[in-house]
């Protein structure tokens, strides 16, 4: 089950600042809610888990990030990611891709585009629901990744727990019922 | 042993205590720990209606209420229609119109349809079909089970002043 | 011979009640899921998330700490015992827990027990299996690519090619449609469906180890086959082994194979001594037990232009899953599909079948299909409608012009049936009364001039039932007789069992009325039994509408032995030779002295207290009856909907269904039959489809995804019937049970079609959603 989401935002700061914190992947999967990077293989590797709460269901997923293309003169990153879960439910991959542009005015424009694909339980039940979840993870995404270029040293909140995907499920629902009965959509 | 609560349930008329888990379903008490296996599970998505029992009067699907939610609170399954002996009026019906085959479903489609009649006594045939619309059937295709509402609705008149 | 009986006696054509009933309306059923046994623990199964994968470990520490666990089986544990592996009812073998790889989500990995229903599924979350993921075979046109993933590495062969398979002349096929003016092409999808049953499959396998006896409550359409089945490959005593088939919630065909879990529950309940109860929820029920259909079919007719059909040309692509487990007679691997020529005389006909291996569920023999009937009647009467679109012909026209003549039964087809009876213009006839045919369509063109959409089907369908002749037919070996034992008690009351087993096709009322017809014994004096193989003469089962044809054969032979016994005592009470004596349902009495008579009950009395010398005391026969011949039923369905502009509802305004299947033993019982099989025809129609996606995940694998018609979708269903009786059945009946699901689906389709068919749409593929209808609406600028 393949879901793309493509996501744009505006940050004030300038390219180079954004950049820097988009080239660092451990700075990068800090901001993935959820996400942790356990320890690097090689300067292109890495190992890594992100665990998500759907409902009362917690899928943990162990597996590798690799950085595919990390391009200074473009301003374009990309990233590949592979993940079981170990006690049987699935796996998931993920490409990213983000690319930076400077705007006028000396801000940045970051466009996040990521093709996720899911594999197991959660592609049964969710299948409805895992481009209103992507979305939702990925909002967190792009809050944190703001919270990080305005206190690059600060740990974000909550870093390291699983996403309360209760919560998570609470929005997506409600962005599915707000877009059912023509409401604005929250992105 | 895991955390337990204890419940005091009224299963058709009669009261039930026990010590249960937060997570036990309704269901599985009324079945397993009440012993009471006229109310069938057929599904596990809240789809299907078979787990349909009557809270307090109202019908509900039981494989989606925790027993602890029913402490203190009145169930009417299958088992508790018969009065003194005598078939319900639905039950009679539903032999009469020939409105069941495998059964699976009976318990269930009496609960819903003795709700209907109790809400409206005399229902047209698409408030019937609406009325028994949380209860799916396989083997019936549904005509006869609307003949037999149908005919428990008019034995169920007799007797009223008009 | 079927003389009249009385209301009392209830013999054939009685609309009598059901004797079932009363203890399901009070919640007295005894499903498999209500068996309580001291001591029973419960299992759990463990399933893969992959649609193909390799499994590099399975750990089950964690899962062994719950409270409560026993035990948890593995693939590896159970192949130590030879037991990994089971033969499947088609010539193939399928895993009982995976070893090695898994070959489709949801397939059966590992079999957690504990002492309590939650505590297994806590084990089951916290089994932890390693998978290393392979790549996914879901399109079965991609099967037999070069680069396929090869599925099956334990067959000799490295291919995803199962069998190919044919019939019919195809050189003459070939000749005729290059050399026929008119041809007609289609290319029809029978999707994957389910027949979801409303109780799923379940067991208690209960091992005595003090006595060495196995009982197995099993939801079973077919129990003593599943215990010759269980004694073989379990390696216990077939007489050790007793099968219960309690109360059935529904089978259709779901309750014919041999599931995991029932496997995993006996080796559990062997192991650990104790009764073990597998029941799976619906989720599993969808995505891992029998499916149904999934045959990518083509026809081609070639006609003259005045709509004379010469020659059918079939070519289908049979998608089976992981494992070939298609539960059908062992030399028929499409099984009767080739009745694809249908109602219609062709002179020449050829068809061919390939089927092949994906990552799917395996099975592929479900949902009152005949064996396939359902595909081929779908397929041919798509066909002829897509013929008469093209010829611009009324498409009852058309059939009526190519029916099979009533003179020409017992008819010969060009693929090999020699059809017992049939009165097909009979059946046209009355529905296109019933319908009203000619005003329908007077109000379709004037519908059609307002810009309104306004569709009628036709399906004439005739399919094949009763299997079958021992010299043809047989599962897994085993020929296809039933059997019958009636045994009269001294008080005229009697206890008959058949080797047939009702899910709901109300056995317990319909059988006794058979022999009520026979010997004029009250049919409610009569207890009937299935079920039990300790006590149940042997028998292949429920399903293929068998059991009328096969089973209610046996009970009228049966009960004509104990005629032919009651006659010899009846002589001997009265006084007077065999020769003397005449009989009407209930008596014999002295030809022409009426009231020289003795009652059946004065002979059951007699046969235990006052026999002629040197005759065997007791009133009893069995009989196991081979059919010398399948049975036709036949019929035709006329379906009228409104298609709503806006957003392409389909709304099914009428449906009347003119069903013959020969003599009727009960009348009610068989109009319910069509109700619930015109239901389910609705549903594979317009509603139900389990597909796959590219990643092997699988689509419509719960109730929220997979619909079952509620009683708002479903229209009121008007029956009719014609009565053409099978020349060959001892009471002339044919069977009825699946004809409605082979029959509805072409009516839905064909009226759909028909209402948008001035746009130009020939075909649409089932399901017919909303959103289908909408689309093509959208494309033609209707809205």
């Amino acid at each position: 089950m393949a879901v793309r989401i493509e996501k744009t935002f505006a940050v004030g700061d300038p390219i180079d600042k954004v950049w820097e914190l988009l080239s660092d992947p451990r700075k990068v999967v800090s901001c993935l809610p959820g996400a942790k990077i356990l320890e690097a293989v090689d300067d292109q590797t890495f190992k890594g888990a992100i665990s998500v709460k759907v409902g009362p269901s917690l899928t943990e997923y162990k597996g590798e990030v690799r950085i595919v293309r990390l391009d200074e003169q473009s301003h374009m990153l990309e990233l590949d990611g592979k993940g079981q879960d170990v006690r049987g439910k699935g796996g998931a991959s993920m490409k990213m891709t983000g690319t930076l542009e400077a705007i006028e005015g000396g801000g940045t424009r970051v466009t996040a585009v990521s093709e996720v694909n899911v594999v197991g339980i959660l592609a049964q039940f969710g299948g409805r629901m895992l481009t209103d979840v992507s979305d939702v993870i990925f909002k967190q995404f792009t809050e944190r990744f703001q919270e990080k270029l305005k206190c690059p040293e600060a740990e974000p909140q909550a870093a390291a727990g699983p996403v309360k995907a209760v919560r998570v499920v609470g929005s997506a629902l409600g962005q599915s019922i707000r877009r059912a009965f023509g409401g604005p959509d929250e992105s | 042993m895991a955390n337990t609560h204890h419940i005091r349930v009224r299963l058709n008329g009669v009261e039930k205590e026990a010590d249960v888990e937060a997570r036990l379903l309704l269901i599985h008490f009324i079945r397993d720990v009440a012993g009471q296996t006229g109310t069938h599970l057929g599904c596990d998505t809240t789809s299907c209606g078979a787990c349909t029992v009557l809270l307090d009067g109202q019908p509900i699907k039981s494989c989606t209420f925790f027993a602890v939610q029913a402490d203190g609170r009145e169930i009417l399954t299958v088992e508790g229609l018969v009065n003194g002996g005598k078939l319900h009026p639905l039950q009679e019906g539903f032999h009469q119109e020939h409105g069941l085959q495998c059964g699976f479903c009976t318990p269930g489609m009496l609960m819903s349809s003795l709700a209907l009649l109790e809400r409206n006594p005399n229902p047209t045939e698409e408030e019937i079909r609406w009325g028994i619309s949380g209860n799916l059937c396989r083997c019936t295709g549904y005509q006869n089970i609307v003949k037999a509402v149908q005919h428990a609705a008019a034995k169920m008149h007799e007797g009223v002043p008009a | 011979m079927n003389q009249p009986t009385s209301f009392e006696i209830g013999g054939m054509g009685h609309s009598v009640k059901r004797k079932e009933d009363g203890r399901f309306i009070q919640g007295k059923g005894n499903y498999v899921d209500d068996v309580h046994l001291p001591g029973m623990v419960f299992g759990q199964v463990v399933r893969s998330p992959y649609g193909h994968a390799r499994i590099k470990s399975i750990r089950i520490d964690e899962a062994i700490k719950v409270p409560g666990a026993l035990a948890v089986i593995t693939g590896a544990d159970l192949a130590a015992a030879g037991l990994a592996w089971m033969p499947t009812l088609f010539h193939d073998q399928q895993m009982v827990l995976a070893t090695g790889k898994v070959l489709f989500q949801a397939q059966e990995v590992a079999f957690c027990v504990a002492e309590g229903q939650y505590a297994a599924a806590d084990m089951a979350e916290l089994v932890e299996v390693e998978y290393e993921e392979l790549p996914v075979l879901v399109d079965p046109h991609k099967a037999l690519d070069p680069g396929a993933p090869i599925l099956r590495e334990d067959r000799a062969e490295k291919s995803n090619h199962i069998f190919h398979w044919e019939v019919g002349d195809r050189a003459a096929t070939q000749k005729e449609m290059q050399g026929s003016p008119v041809t007609a092409k289609v290319d029809a999808v029978f999707q994957r469906c389910h027949p979801a049953p409303l109780e799923t499959c379940g067991c208690v396998a209960d091992f005595n180890p003090v006595t060495s006896k196995l009982t197995i409550w099993l939801t079973s359409q077919a129990p003593h086959a599943h215990r010759t089945l269980f004694a073989i490959v379990g390696g216990i005593p077939e007489q050790n082994i007793r099968v219960i088939s309690p109360d059935i919630g529904g089978g259709f065909g779901n309750k014919v194979p041999i599931y995991p879990g029932y496997v995993c529950a006996v080796v559990a309940s062997l192991k650990l001594g104790r009764p073990v109860k597998w029941m799976e929820t619906r989720s599993e029920n969808l995505q891992s037990t029998g499916f149904a259909r999934d045959y990518h079919m083509t026809a081609e007719i070639a006609a003259e232009r005045d709509g004379t059909v010469k020659a059918l040309r079939v070519k289908t692509l049979a998608d089976h899953g992981a494992f070939n487990a298609a539960a059908q007679p062992s030399k028929f691997p499409a099984g009767l599909f080739s009745i694809c020529t249908g109602s219609y005389d062709f002179p020449k006909a050829f068809c061919e079948v390939d089927g092949v291996y994906t990552n799917k569920a395996p099975g592929g023999i479900a949902y009152r299909c005949s064996f396939r009937v359902t595909e081929a009647a779908y397929l041919i009467e798509r066909a002829m409608d897509v013929l008469a679109q093209q010829l611009k012909m009324d498409p009852a026209e058309l059939r009526l012009k190519n029916f099979i003549p009533p003179d020409k039964f017992p008819y010969q087809s060009p693929l090999g049936w020699t059809y017992d009876s049939g009165d097909y213009p009979a059946a046209m006839n009355l529905a296109l009364k019933m319908a009203g045919y000619e005003d329908l369509r007077k109000e379709q063109a004037e519908k059609r001039a307002k810009g309104e959409l306004m569709g009628i089907g036709i399906s004439s369908f005739t399919e094949v039932v009763g299997a079958g002749p021992g010299h043809t037919f047989d599962i897994a070996g085993i020929k296809m007789f039933d059997s019958c034992e009636i045994r009269i008690h001294p008080t005229g009351k009697a206890i008959a069992r058949l080797g047939t087993k009702s899910q709901g096709q109300g056995h317990e009322t319909t059988f006794p009325q058979i022999i009520a017809q026979e010997l004029g014994i009250p049919q409610s004096d009569i207890v009937l039994e299935e079920g039990d193989t300790d006590t149940a003469p042997y028998g292949l089962g429920t399903y293929a509408s068998r059991s009328t044809p096969v089973a209610g054969a046996a009970t009228a032979m049966a009960a004509r032995k104990i005629r032919d016994k009651a006659r010899k005592i009846a002589a001997h009470l009265l006084e007077v030779s065999e020769e003397d004596l005449e009989w009407e349902p209930g008596k014999f009495f002295v030809k022409g002295v009426p009231s020289k008579a003795k009652t059946i009950q004065d002979i059951a009395f007699a046969a235990y207290t006052n026999l002629p010398a040197g005759m065997e005391p007791g009133l009893e026969a069995v009989n196991y009856y081979d059919p010398p011949n399948l049975t036709f039923p036949f019929g035709t369905y006329i379906c009228v909907v409104d298609l709503d502009k806006g957003t392409g509802e389909i709304k099914v305004r009428r449906f009347i269904a003119v069903d013959d299947c020969g003599n009727i033993i009960n009348p009610m019982i068989v109009e319910g039959q069509i109700h619930g099989g015109l239901t389910e025809g609705l549903a594979i129609a317009l509603m139900q489809l389990i597909s796959y996606d590219e990643s092997g995940n699988v689509q419509g694998g719960n109730f929220m995804d997979y619909l079952v018609p509620t009683a708002v979708e479903t229209p009121n269903w008007e029956t009719g019937k014609t009565c053409t009786p099978s020349p060959h059945h001892p009471i002339g009946a044919k069977g009825v049970g699946e004809s409605p699901n082979v029959g509805s689906p072409a009516a839905f389709v064909n009226a759909v079609v028909d209402a948008l068919s001035h746009l130009g749409v020939t075909h649409i593929d089932m399901p017919i959603t909303s959103w289908k209808v909408w689309q093509i609406l959208q494309e033609k600028g209707i809205s």
